[in-house]
């Protein structure tokens, strides 16, 4: 065993079966489980592992890259370097786990044998790297929120950063299927269009006006779904007609964070101010929620596979998985 | 005389423009989501005019988390001290709060950031 820490994680399988619940939902059957990860701090960003069974997460607080197995709950963190505070994290086409690292000012790679490389920026500004996205062709494209969005090549190493246009807030981001590349800016209220061969970010400005654009992803038509911090909304963008749709989320005061559409293009959200996991069916316009059964959960982020929604519950440290279960035949 | 007197007044000028220079740099990732213009729109986190010696979740205009909506109940008051903590590690005073964001570890920039909130006339 080496020095990263390699937790079989007792009180993880300790605790799942109590924690395991069925959700009282409009659609479905969903069967939601949490997972603890005692040893991460602030667990947040999560996403699919190439391996197909794994799950990466960042710890944002103590500076690691854990990955879960969630077969038994066991878990193992790696160090991503001094001074790490992982914000995001992606897969990409070479199958490896790629962090934008706010706290070491990096991107850093870490592949299926835990090895880490480290792409530190060519620039000084903090630029509080935040999400990133591939392109089609394979470019990494990121964003930090003081304002930058940028590319790395990862065959050269290459590294440019643009200023966004609006100056701070760059957040979010996504691909689209036929490879357009788009963020959102959280304090500039608008998501954008990176054009991928200039780095120039084309602004769209949504519906609500002041509405917080924090995170954007594409369906499989390439419509651009929008979570918006200050409105409680979640808004979508078809960049084909330049329309909008908006739905406000139920509850008194929603918080919308998070968004992520899976592969059936049923769009699940995280609301604050309802402590939920929030799915809504664009085809129904209804939306079903999954409160946490402890409070303060606060998931920043969901991705997942078929079948299975995922998000860090940074407030918890524990990740938590939603399953959309087949109906009884 | 007069030579060696302007470089005694720009010396004691230099720590008071090194210190607004470094408050204004480190209040940079801050604009994110926080502004210091009480004039200021609606911004996903709170407006930081004249915060020392408000309320914690004092801001009228924002929905604070539940962490910080408790010590406003408590009756905690933002101080100059408990902004340099909070800077320190705002987890660890609020547990759970929805901002994140790492603390500063260097108190001499915790210092310089919590005087540049606090004080307009550091700006």
């Amino acid at each position: 065993m080496d020095r990263r820490h390699f937790l079989t994680s007792t009180a993880g399988l300790l605790a799942a079966p109590a924690l395991l619940r069925n959700a009282h939902a409009s659609e479905g059957p969903f069967r939601v489980k949490y997972f603890p990860v005692p040893e991460a701090s602030r667990s947040r960003d999560v996403t699919a592992c190439s391996d197909g069974v794994t799950m990466w997460f960042n710890c944002q607080g103590n500076g690691k890259l854990g990955r879960l197995d969630p077969r038994d709950g066991s878990y193992k963190l790696t160090d991503l370097g001094p001074g790490s505070a992982p914000h995001g994290v992606i897969v990409g086409p070479d199958k490896a786990a790629w962090v934008t690292d706010g706290g070491q000012n990096a991107i850093v790679r870490v592949d299926n044998d835990h090895k880490v490389t480290v792409f530190k920026l060519p620039i000084k500004d903090y630029t509080n790297l935040n999400t990133a996205a591939f392109d089609k062709s394979g470019i990494y494209w990121f964003t930090g929120q003081s304002g930058y969005h940028g590319r790395l090549d990862p065959k050269s190493g290459d590294i440019t950063v643009f200023k966004s246009p609006g100056g701070a807030g760059s957040y979010g981001m996504t691909v689209t299927p036929q490879g357009d590349v788009w963020y959102a800016s959280l304090a500039g209220s608008h998501i954008a269009k990176v054009d991928l061969k200039t780095g120039n970010a084309k602004v769209v400005e949504p519906a609500t006006p002041n509405q917080g654009a924090r995170r954007v992803w594409s369906d499989s038509k390439g419509h651009i779904w929008v979570s918006e911090w200050n409105s409680g909304n979640v808004s979508v963008h078809d960049p084909a007609s330049g329309s909008w749709r908006t739905w406000r989320l139920p509850g008194q005061r929603p918080r919308t964070y998070s968004v992520y559409v899976d592969d059936k293009d049923k769009v699940w959200l995280t609301d604050f101010g309802a402590n939920a996991i929030v799915r809504f069916d664009p085809v129904t316009e209804k939306f079903t929620a999954f409160p946490s059964d402890k409070p303060n959960a606060n998931v920043r982020q969901m991705d997942g596979r078929p079948g299975q929604a995922w998000g860090g519950e940074s407030g918890t440290n524990r990740l938590v998985m939603v399953e959309t279960l087949q109906p009884p035949a | 005389m007069i030579g060696r007197t302007v470089a005694l007044l720009l010396l004691g000028l230099l720590p008071h423009s090194a210190a607004a220079q470094d408050g204004a740099a480190l209040f940079a990732p801050c604009r994110a989501c926080h502004s210091l213009d009480p004039a200021a729109k609606v911004m996903p986190g709170p407006n930081l005019a004249g915060l020392i010696g408000r309320k914690v979740a004092g801001d009228p205009a924002f929905d604070y988390s539940p962490v910080l909506r408790q010590a406003r109940e408590e009756g905690r008051i933002w101080t100059r001290e408990a902004l340099e903590a909070f800077l320190a590690d705002p987890e660890a005073m609020f547990p759970a709060m929805w901002m994140s964001a790492q603390g500063i570890r260097d108190a001499a920039e915790r210092k310089a950031l919590a005087r540049f909130i606090a004080d307009p006339a550091s700006r």
